[in-house]
C-alpha cells in the first residue's frame, strides 16, 4: 500500500477505503494477519515518557470473546511518571510548536502511512483486544487514518487563514499558537481512531501529548504511539501512559496540562469538567476540556417508514458491535399505526443474529468489553418491572463476556433501560401517537449525541430536523459509522462539549489565537 | 482481447432487429400505447420522475387516500416550477382539502393501473388465466414471486412454502395448455412449461456478504425441498442474481446443490449472468468449467442479462471507495453482454442460452450469431420482462423464436420495490427502451456497440 504523504500537502482528503470484505481474499488476508498476531501476544505495553522506557507489567489486556488469551501485558503509570512525563512534554513541545506547520502535519501524514503498512495486523489486534468484528475492526483503522491525514490538511488550512480586515495604515494578523500540552484520555470502543483523532489534533496544532489509552486497549493505544513517532513525532512530544481512573485523574490535575480530551463516560467527563475548573496554585492558564459522553440515542419511525429497511438498520445501529458506541440506537419511538408490525418482525430478526467471537466472520454481535459492562447491562434488565416483554437472542457457551442482543417494549417510562446510556445490545421500541410525540420525548431528554428518523415525507423530514436538538442526525438509514470529513460527530446538551470530532473547526480547540495589530504609520506615512 | 462481432453478422442483426422492431396490431398492443405515453412524460424531466418514484414508492405504506395526497404534494413542493403545468394543477388539488381525497384516490388507480402493468397477479392461482394467455400467444413464462423483504426465519420459511405451491400450482395449470413444440423442447431435451424464478435472499434472512456460509447453510434446506418439488412436479426452477453483496453466497451454493447426486437426474434449473460485472467472463469459466464437470440429465440454462443494479452497485463501491464491480459504461456492458452470449452460443448443448434483454441490438446479435453457428431456432431462448417487453415478446413469437417472459406474481405491497426497479429502468438515461421511447433512429440504435 502507498502511503499519501503530503508532497503535495494540498491534496484533497479522501476517506481511507475500508476493505471489501464480500471478496473472500481480503478475508483470508486478515486472518493471516490474525494467525500471526497471535503468535506475538501478549505484547508488552511499557510506561514511555521520552526516550525512557518502564516495562513491568502491572496489568493485562485480555481478549473478550475469551479472556484466558492475555492481549497485552501493560505497565501502569504512577503519579511519578505522570508528572514526569507532562514535564517532559511541557520542555519538548516548545520545539516541536516553533516548527512550521506543514513539518508537523508531514509527521501526521507519515504516521498514517504507518497505519496504512499495518492495516490488517491493527485490524486484527482490534479484533483481539477489544472483541471488534472485522469490519469494525477495519473501519477503526481507516478512521484512525482519515483523522491523521484530515487533521494535518486542517492545520495547514488553519495556519494560512488570515481572515482579518485590513485598513491602509493598520496591519491586522491573526496567529493559532499551541496551548502547550495536551492530556488525552482515550476509550475502548475505538481503540485506535478515536485515540488517534484526539492525538493527532494535539499535535499537528503543536501541542505535546500525554496518552492514556483505556485500560482495556492499551496495545492499541501503543500502536497509534509507535506510528506517531516513526512518523516523526519527536520522542519527548509524546509519552504513553497505560493504566486505569487513577492515571487519567492524576493528569487532569497536573497544573502543566493545558488542554484535556475525553472521550468516556459521562460520569468521568463531569468529573473532569469540575476538577480542570479550579486552577491549582501557581496555575497560571484555565484549562480547556473537550469531552465527548455517550447518548440515549432515539430512531425515530413514522407510519409510512418502509420496515424492509428500518429493521436491518435497527439491528445495525443497536447491536453492531454489541451496541458499544456512543452513536449507537437504544431507543425506537415507533407511529402506534406500524409499531404492532414493526415489534413482531423485530422480534423476529433479533433471533437472526449470532452472538459469537469477534473473529469469527459469521458473528454479528461480539461479547461486551469486560465483566463490569455484562454486570451493569444485565442489572438493568433485571430492575425492569414486570409489565415489560423482553426477547433475546442465544448467546453461545464459552467464557467469552456474551450479552444476548435484547428488544424491550413496554419498559416503564423510568426504567433504567429507558433512561440511562447502558452501552450495550439492548434497544426499546416505544409506540408513540406520531412523530411530534416522538419530538417532545427526544426534547425532553438530558442526552443529544445522535438521533435517527425513518420517514418517507420530505416535510416530516425537514420538521423534525429542525427541531431535534441532538448532534448528528441521521434519515433513513443506521445511526452509527460517521466518517472525519463527511460527518463530523460529535454530540449536544448533556452528550458533550466542545467542537465535532473530524469536522473543520475542532482543531480550534488545542490552540490559543493571538491577534497582532500593528501600526504601520510614521509621521503621516505608511511604512509598509 | 476485444472480439468483434463477425462482419457478416451486422448484416443478420440490422434485418433481424428490424423485423422484431414492427410493432405488433394486436389488441393487447394497442393498449399498451397510451400507457407508455404515460410513462415517457414521466421521464422527460429528473424531478418529476424522482416525485413519481417516491410516490409509487410509498403508496402502500399510505393509511388512506389523503395520505398519499399529502406526500404527493411533499414531493410536488420538491419538483417546483421545473413540472410545468400538469404538476401544478396536481400540486394545487393534493393541497386543498376539499380535493386533496379526490387526488389521492386517482394517484392511487393511476399507480395500480401501472402496477398491473408488470404484475401478472396477486397470486399464481389469480395469474392463471393470464399465464394461459399468454402461452396461447406463443410465449413461455417463468413465475416470479413478489415478496417484501426477509428479515426473520419465519418470513423465510413462508417464501419458501409459497415458492413451493407455486411450482405445483403452476405445473398443475400449464398441463391444460395448448401443446406448442417451440416452447417445449430443444436440441439437448424437454423443456418444462412450468418454469418459477427465485430470489435466494427472500429464502433466507442470512444474508452476510462477508460470511456466504450462513446464508447458504440457510438456505439450503430450502432450496433443495424447492428442486425436489420442481423434479417431481417436472418444473424447471431458476435462481435470480442479485447484487454482489449476495453473489457468492447464491452462485456456491447453487452449483454445489445441482451436483448432488440426488438432483443429477432433475429437475432443469438454471442461474443468471450479469454482463455489466467486469468480472463476468470469469463467472462464465466457472460455469463452463462446473458443467464439464458435471453429469445432469438436463444441462443447465444460463440466463444471461446486463445486472439490475447498477446504481445500487456504483453507488455503493464509490460511497465505499471501492472500484466498483460494474462497467462504468454502458457500452462495456453491451459489449461484454455479447462476447458472453457469443461464448454461451458455442457452449450450447453443454449449457443453455437464455438471452435475456429488451434491446434489439442485444437479442438480434444474439439470433444472428445463433444462425451462423448453425443453431436450430428453437435451441436459442430469448427472455423478456412482463411491461418492459411484452411488444418484443409478441415479435419474437411472431417471426418463430421461443420467448420466455418473466411474470411477477404478488400484491402491490410486495410488489413495490420491483415496481420502482423497473420503472427506473425504462426512465433511465442509459436505457435502449428509453432512447427509443425517445425516438432514436432505428440504425443507430442497431449498430455495434
Ligand atoms: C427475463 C429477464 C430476467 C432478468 N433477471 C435478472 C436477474 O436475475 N438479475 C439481474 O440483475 N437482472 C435481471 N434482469 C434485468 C436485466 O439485468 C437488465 O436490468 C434489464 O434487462 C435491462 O437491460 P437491457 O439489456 O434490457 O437494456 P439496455 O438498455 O440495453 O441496458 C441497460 C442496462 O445496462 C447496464 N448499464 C446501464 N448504465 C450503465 C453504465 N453506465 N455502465 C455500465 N453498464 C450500464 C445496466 O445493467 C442496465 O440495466 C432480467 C431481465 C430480463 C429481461
Amino acid at each position: 500500500m502507498t502511503s499519501a504523504v503530503l508532497d503535495d500537502p494540498m491534496t484533497q482528503f479522501t476517506n481511507e477505503p475500508v476493505r471489501e470484505l464480500r471478496r473472500a481474499p481480503e478475508r483470508a488476508r486478515l486472518e493471516e494477519a490474525l494467525a500471526e498476531l497471535d503468535r506475538r501476544l501478549p505484547i508488552a505495553v511499557p510506561v514511555t515518557i521520552g526516550a525512557r522506557v518502564r516495562d513491568e507489567p502491572s496489568f493485562d489486556s485480555v481478549d473478550p470473546s475469551d479472556p484466558g488469551r492475555i492481549v497485552a501485558r501493560a505497565t501502569a503509570a504512577t503519579s511519578r511518571e505522570v508528572e514526569g512525563a507532562v514535564r517532559v512534554a511541557a520542555e519538548a513541545q516548545r520545539e516541536w510548536g516553533a516548527r512550521p506547520a506543514i513539518e508537523r502535519a508531514r509527521a501526521m501524514s507519515r504516521a498514517a502511512g504507518e497505519l496504512r503498512e499495518r492495516r490488517a495486523e491493527l485490524a486484527a489486534l482490534a479484533v483481539r483486544e477489544c472483541a471488534k468484528p472485522w469490519s469494525q475492526a477495519d473501519a477503526d483503522v481507516c478512521e484512525a487514518i482519515d483523522f491523521l491525514e484530515f487533521y494535518a490538511r486542517g492545520a495547514l488550512a488553519l495556519d494560512a487563514a488570515s481572515p482579518l480586515i485590513q485598513m491602509p495604515g493598520e496591519r491586522n494578523t491573526l496567529r493559532h499558537r499551541a496551548r502547550g500540552v495536551a492530556a488525552v484520555i482515550a476509550p475502548w470502543n475505538f481503540p485506535l481512531a478515536i485515540l488517534a483523532g484526539m492525538t493527532a489534533a494535539a499535535l499537528v496544532t503543536g501541542n505535546a501529548v500525554c496518552v492514556k489509552p483505556a485500560e482495556q486497549s492499551p496495545a492499541c493505544g501503543l500502536a497509534v504511539v509507535e506510528a506517531l513517532r516513526q512518523g516523526g513525532v519527536p520522542d519527548g512530544v509524546i509519552a504513553l501512559l497505560p493504566g486505569d481512573g487513577a492515571v487519567g485523574g492524576a493528569l487532569v490535575e497536573d497544573p502543566a496540562v493545558h488542554t484535556i480530551a475525553f472521550t468516556g463516560s459521562g460520569a468521568v467527563g463531569l468529573e473532569i469538567l469540575r476538577k480542570a475548573a479550579s486552577p491549582a496554585a501557581g496555575q497560571r492558564h484555565l484549562k480547556r476540556v473537550i469531552a465527548e459522553m455517550g447518548g440515549k440515542n432515539c430512531v425515530i419511525v413514522d407510519a409510512d417508514a418502509d420496515l424492509d429497511e428500518v429493521i436491518p438498520a435497527l439491528l445495525d445501529s443497536a447491536f453492531a458491535f454489541a451496541g458499544q458506541k456512543c452513536s449507537a440506537a437504544s431507543r425506537t419511538l415507533v407511529h402506534e399505526r406500524i409499531a404492532d408490525e414493526l415489534l413482531d418482525r423485530m422480534r423476529g430478526a433479533l433471533h437472526t443474529l449470532r452472538v459469537g467471537p469477534a473473529e469469527d466472520f459469521e458473528t454479528d454481535v461480539p461479547p461486551v468489553i469486560d465483566p463490569d459492562a455484562r454486570a451493569r447491562i444485565e442489572s438493568a434488565l433485571a430492575d425492569l418491572g414486570p409489565g415489560s416483554e423482553i426477547e433475546r437472542a442465544a448467546v453461545p457457551a464459552g467464557p467469552g463476556y456474551w450479552v444476548a442482543p435484547t428488544i424491550v417494549a413496554g419498559a416503564p417510562a423510568d426504567s433504567g433501560v429507558v433512561t440511562s446510556e447502558l452501552f450495550g445490545p439492548v434497544l426499546t421500541i416505544e409506540p408513540v401517537a406520531g412523530v411530534d410525540a416522538a419530538c417532545e420525548i427526544v426534547d425532553g431528554l438530558g442526552q443529544a449525541l445522535t438521533g435517527g428518523l425513518f420517514s418517507r415525507d420530505p416535510a416530516t423530514i425537514e420538521r423534525v430536523a429542525a427541531r431535534t436538538p441532538v448532534g448528528n442526525f441521521y434519515v433513513n438509514r443506521a445511526t452509527t459509522g460517521a466518517m472525519p470529513g463527511r460527518q463530523p460527530f460529535g454530540g449536544n446538551r448533556l452528550s458533550g462539549m466542545g467542537f465535532k470530532a473530524g469536522g473543520d473547526e475542532y482543531l480550534l480547540q488545542f490552540v490559543d489565537a493571538l491577534v497582532i495589530t500593528e501600526n504601520t504609520v510614521r509621521h503621516g506615512l505608511p511604512i509598509e | 482481447m476485444e472480439v468483434q462481432a463477425e462482419p457478416e453478422l451486422d448484416a443478420d442483426i440490422a434485418e433481424i432487429g428490424r423485423s422484431l422492431a414492427r410493432r405488433g396490431h394486436s389488441a393487447a398492443a394497442l393498449k399498451r400505447v397510451p400507457q407508455e405515453r404515460g410513462l415517457n412524460l414521466v421521464g422527460r424531466d429528473p424531478k418529476v420522475r424522482a416525485a413519481l418514484l417516491q410516490l409509487v414508492d410509498v403508496a402502500p405504506a399510505c393509511e388512506n387516500a389523503a395520505d398519499l395526497a399529502g406526500h404527493l404534494n411533499s414531493y410536488l413542493g420538491q419538483v417546483g416550477d421545473s413540472g410545468g403545468r400538469p404538476v401544478a394543477i396536481a400540486a394545487g388539488a393534493a393541497r386543498v382539502p376539499g380535493t386533496r381525497a379526490l387526488t389521492g384516490q386517482a394517484a392511487r388507480v393511476a399507480i395500480n393501473r401501472m402496477a398491473h402493468r408488470f404484475i401478472v397477479g396477486a397470486t399464481p392461482e389469480q395469474a392463471a388465466g393470464e399465464l394461459r394467455l399468454m402461452w396461447s400467444h406463443g410465449n413461455a413464462i417463468s413465475v416470479d414471486l413478489l415478496g417484501e423483504a426477509t428479515l426473520t426465519e419465519a418470513e423465510g420459511a413462508a417464501y419458501a412454502d409459497r415458492c413451493d405451491r407455486a411450482l405445483s400450482t403452476l405445473a398443475l395449470d400449464a398441463r391444460g395448455w395448448r401443446a406448442n413444440p417451440l416452447l417445449e423442447s430443444d436440441a439437448a431435451g424437454p423443456l418444462p412449461r412450468a418454469n418459477l424464478s427465485v430470489k435466494v435472499t427472500a429464502l433466507t434472512p442470512l444474508v452476510r456478504p462477508q460470511a456466504p456460509g450462513r446464508g447458504q447453510r440457510d438456505a439450503a434446506e430450502h432450496l433443495r425441498r424447492l428442486l425436489r418439488t420442481a423434479a417431481e412436479a417436472g418444473a424447471h426452477l431458476h435462481v435470480d442474481m442479485e447484487s454482489m453483496d449476495s453473489r457468492e453466497m447464491v452462485f456456491e451454493m447453487l452449483l454445489s446443490i445441482l451436483a448432488e447426486d440426488e438432483f443429477r437426474s432433475g429437475p432443469s434449473a438454471g442461474l443468471v449472468l450479469q454482463a455489466y460485472l467486469r468480472d463476468s467472463e470469469e463467472m462464465l469459466d466457472e460455469i463452463i468449467g462446473w458443467a464439464s464437470r458435471t453429469e445432469r440429465a438436463s444441462p443447465l440454462t444460463v440466463r444471461l442479462v446486463k445486472g439490475a443494479y447498477w446504481d445500487q452497485e456504483h453507488i455503493e463501491a464509490i460511497q465505499h471507495g471501492w472500484v466498483p464491480p460494474v462497467w462504468s459504461e454502458k457500452a462495456d456492458s453491451d459489449r461484454c453482454f455479447e462476447r458472453i452470449t457469443r461464448r454461451l452460443i458455442d457452449a450450447f448443448p453443454l449449457v443453455r442460452p437464455a438471452i435475456a434483454s429488451h434491446n434489439l441490438r442485444s437479442l438480434a446479435h444474439a439470433i444472428a450469431y445463433s444462425r451462423h453457428r448453425l443453431l436450430g431456432i428453437g435451441d436459442l431462448e430469448l427472455q423478456v420482462l412482463r411491461g418492459l417487453g411484452d411488444d418484443l415478446a409478441e415479435a419474437l413469437a411472431r417471426d418463430g423464436y421461443r420467448a420466455r417472459v418473466y411474470s411477477p406474481v404478488g400484491d402491490l405491497v410486495s410488489g413495490m420495490a420491483y415496481l420502482v426497479r423497473r420503472l427506473l429502468e425504462n426512465t433511465s438515461n442509459d436505457s435502449f427502451l428509453a432512447d427509443r421511447a425517445a425516438g432514436a433512429d432505428l440504425d443507430s440504435l442497431l449498430a455495434s456497440p
